[in-house]
């Protein structure tokens, strides 16, 4: 062992990122600050998590009117809504009286909010609706309370592909623009899909930091080894980079082979697909958290929540056209075909789970990517510590 | 001696409410305190009618149950409650 090597988590020079912003071919990864230090989680979450879209649910888990869900994001709570019109509103969780959790558990809102403390009431919308006794009993006004004033506090949000996306820190550019290129890439799938049920749903306890969950997600170097079935019909050398770079990075498949059930079935395709989709198919991280996926028959969306510096909770949630989503026909096929991707990513586990054992390592340095292969994971380490940087400029 | 039935009833109706708590019954609530309210309104006691009126009220908004613009028409009559701007 080299002992005389530079140990990188004693650096402190507001420099450290500097080779991390290098070319990949000169490049080092991320150093183990990142995934092992609390402080630099807590810097993470402002710069990179809350100074973006990231995700925090799904669409499906509020199907209908008044249906709320309270969701904590880094311990920031949250609730999401769906309010009248069928659009999704997301505020933050606490009444602007006491500060109180307004809604405790997943459920239906018949009417209004009602703050279980002292039931100050506000609309689907946010508004303060009333103020019970807030002038003495029976007095429900007062001339320093001021309704219009004090709205639930509401958080930019945005829905793409069913996943409900926030901007806590509400100054990063609109969704329509910071996620323009995916947009455009996978237009085609700007069509009706539906959830595919209780069994399309599983959550993975993964004890890693999320990055690492995103990193290994985003290359497909890694799939003829830890994924040997996967690649006995799909060979590395049929993958290619998605690379847009401060966007999102992932990789694509050009044989994707459609699920058969027992009688030669396959679900129905999504309508009006191009040519490029008859075996092809794509992988990307929206930065920073959300891992999508698209297919001729099925799609994917994966919410990473970091639950701390090295534990995270994959929400995995599989759709399908709406026919191959609610058939009875589908069903076994249904079942299969989450079984399999359930597989496939429990078959990560160990590698999100060994890379983050591994950044304790006092000597790794961040790592040495592959020029050829790594260009995507690299995309993404190169994002973060541009996020880092800017919201250090600000802070400063 | 009315008084003593007035209050015999509120009793009644108070002890429906905790039932009614009990059972997380925002409808049974709003009738419940609508009730009271109206016995103290008729007993010419407006702030305690008016206590009772907001309470109904406010399950009423919880429960998206209709009574709650009629109710609040009620809070606005007495000068205790305001109809939203944009209403």
């Amino acid at each position: 062992m080299n002992v005389h090597a530079k140990n990188p988590s004693n650096d402190d020079d507001m420099e450290y990122l500097s080779d991390v912003l290098k070319d990949v071919n000169l490049a080092k990864g991320l150093p183990n600050r990142h995934y092992v230090d609390p402080a630099t989680f807590e810097i993470e979450k402002k710069h990179v998590l809350f100074a973006n879209w990231s995700g925090i649910g799904f669409g499906k888990d509020i199907p209908e009117h008044g249906d709320a869900n309270p969701i904590d994001f880094l311990g920031m709570p949250l609730v999401a809504v769906r309010d009248k019109d069928g659009s999704i509103n997301v505020f933050q969780n606490t009444c602007r009286h006491r500060g109180m959790t307004l809604v405790q558990e997943k459920g239906k809102l018949r009417g209004t909010f009602r703050c279980p403390y002292h039931s100050w009431c506000y609309g689907l919308d946010g508004r303060l609706v009333t103020t019970p006794h807030v002038g003495g009993p029976g007095h429900n006004t007062h001339e320093d309370i001021k309704r219009d004033e004090l709205g639930l506090i509401k958080i930019r949000s945005y829905v793409w592909r069913d996943v409900i996306f926030v901007n806590v820190s509400g100054d990063a550019p609109e969704f329509e623009v910071y996620a323009a290129e995916a947009l455009e890439r996978w237009k085609e799938y700007e069509q009706p899909f539906a959830h595919g049920g209780q069994v399309s749903s599983f959550k993975l306890a993964v004890k890693t930091n999320w990055k690492l969950a995103v990193e290994n997600f985003c290359e497909s170097y890694h799939l003829p080894w830890v994924h040997p079935g996967l690649n006995s019909y799909s060979r590395l050398e049929d993958h290619y980079h998605i690379e847009e770079k401060g966007k999102f990075s992932g990789q694509g498949t050009l044989v994707y082979k459609q699920l058969r059930g027992s009688d030669g079935q396959v679900f129905p395709d999504f309508e009006n697909l191009s040519r490029q989709w008859d075996e092809g198919a794509e992988y990307i991280t929206l930065y920073p958290n959300v891992l999508l996926g698209v297919q001729r028959d099925h799609c994917f969306a994966i919410v990473l929540e970091p639950k701390s510096i090295d534990e995270t909770l994959e929400h995995i949630e599989l759709y399908y056209t709406p026919k191959g989503a609610s058939a009875t026909d589908y069903e076994a096929m249904r079942n299969k075909n989450a079984e399999l991707w359930k597989t496939v990513f429990e078959e990560d586990v160990f590698v999100v789970e060994g890379m983050q054992k591994g950044r304790k390592g006092e000597y790794f340095d961040g790592g040495k990517f592959s020029p050829a292969m790594d260009g995507p994971t690299h995309m993404f380490h190169h994002w973060v510590a541009t996020q880092i940087e800017k919201g250090q400029k600000v802070d400063t | 001696m009315a008084d003593r039935g007035l209050e015999d009833l509120l009793a009644v109706l108070e002890s429906d409410m905790l039932l009614a708590y009990d059972r997380a019954d925002s409808d049974a609530l709003v009738r419940l305190y609508k009730r009271a309210a109206i016995l103290k309104e008729q007993a010419g006691d407006i702030d305690a009618a008016c206590f009772y009126f907001t309470h109904a009220y406010v399950f009423a908004l919880e429960a998206g149950n209709a009574e709650s613009e009629p109710l609040l028409g009620k809070l606005v009559q007495y000068g205790r409650d305001a109809y939203p701007a944009n209403r």
